[in-house]
């Protein structure tokens, strides 16, 4: 597995096709991992790019780090990272809190983005977020977890998802640096964002109204709902992952028109 | 750090111990000694993976046995079901059957 270093912490990262000369760079969302592309979307997607996965600070394999969960900071990792990688620009997409980081990356570096894919990015103004954060707790956990929708959870598996969300909401900024994000979409950057933008949203999400948001204010958006709710990468990987191919080699409007 | 290892071919028991062995090396010895791993182990319900995990011992296998094994593009045709399902016994005849 590969670990590296960038800005001497621990990042972990996968890559397949290394050869082709095109890179897309894919980021996931909160208390998630690298592996929601891995499976499924990352290998339709290498048969002809270069695919970066990485896991966020504290998330997956990466190192634990307590601070610095703004969208600035994770902008400037995902900077820091494609500079080690020797990355001058790349087709970015993410999901959900992931797709915010893209937004941003859009806003904050548009000449390293030549394209992007925001999958059911939230509006960081809804309270349902703050308030899952807020009452988060074991029990709460394991309820959400043994719901009717869900596979079941052993015990190993309950603990270390419990120990993630106990490091990243009790010992880490995050919650505080999310909140300080709530104004992102009103902010006129958004609308500066010049870069052909593929929006996927899950026609039964919560998150559609965000979806259709982002659509007014980027000029070069175009949205797209999928049968599925905020879970589409696990729903619909292969129409996720085919979409976004055709949409980073230009077939979008030939297929879609 | 793993290598590509270009030995002969192993056989069914062969691969299900060394496939054992990354388990063990993925989840930790401790963990493994309260499991009877078996062929008939799953991921998700007698192993307890998470999807990191997975990920983490699909590597060991894609290090091992290099492109001799497809082993993400056969999970990459498989739905999140048939990925959670997935048994040991169904890994150790695909690899026996690329080799």
């Amino acid at each position: 597995m590969p670990i590296i270093k960038v800005n001497n912490r621990d990042v972990h990262i996968q890559e397949l096709n290394t050869a082709a000369p095109e890179t897309i760079l894919l980021v996931h969302g909160m208390c998630s991992n690298l592996s929601i592309y891995y499976f499924r979307i990352a290998p339709i997607l290498a048969r002809h790019f270069h695919v970066v996965m990485y896991d966020l600070k504290s998330h997956g394999m990466s190192e634990k780090i307590s601070s610095g969960y703004d969208l600035n900071s994770l902008t400037d990792d995902l900077v820091h990272l494609m500079e080690y990688l020797h990355i001058a620009s790349a087709y970015l997409a993410g999901y959900s809190f992931g797709g915010l980081i893209c937004l941003k990356m859009a806003t904050r570096f548009p000449q390293r983005i030549k394209k992007l894919v925001l999958i059911e990015a939230p509006n960081p103004n809804d309270d349902k977020i703050r308030l899952v954060m807020d009452a988060y707790s074991r029990e709460s956990l394991e309820h959400y977890l043994n719901g009717p929708n869900q596979r079941k959870f052993g015990n190993r598996q309950m603990d270390r998802k419990h120990r993630l969300y106990e490091h990243l909401f009790h010992e880490t900024t995050i919650k505080r640096d999310f909140m300080q994000e709530s104004d992102f979409f009103i902010d006129t950057e958004i609308a500066q964002i010049k870069q052909e933008t593929l929006l996927l949203y899950g026609s039964y999400s919560p998150c559609l109204e965000a979806g259709e948001n982002l659509k007014e204010k980027i000029s070069s958006a175009a949205l797209f709902a999928l049968n599925g709710d905020h879970d589409i990468p696990l729903q619909e990987p292969e129409r996720i992952g085919n979409m976004m191919e055709m949409f980073f080699k230009n077939q979008m409007a030939q297929t879609y028109s | 750090m793993d290598t590509i290892v270009t030995a002969g071919k192993l056989n069914s028991n062969e691969i299900f111990n060394l496939l054992k062995q990354f388990i063990t090396e993925v989840i930790g010895e401790e963990f493994v000694e309260e499991m009877d791993i078996s062929m008939d182990s799953s991921f998700n319900k007698d192993l307890e993976m998470d999807s990191i995990e997975i990920v983490a011992f699909s590597e060991k296998i894609k290090a091992h046995f290099g492109d001799k094994i497809d082993f993400t593009g056969w999970l990459s045709n498989m739905d999140i079901d048939e990925l959670i399902g997935l048994k040991l016994g169904m890994i150790v005849n695909f690899i026996e059957e690329c080799q």
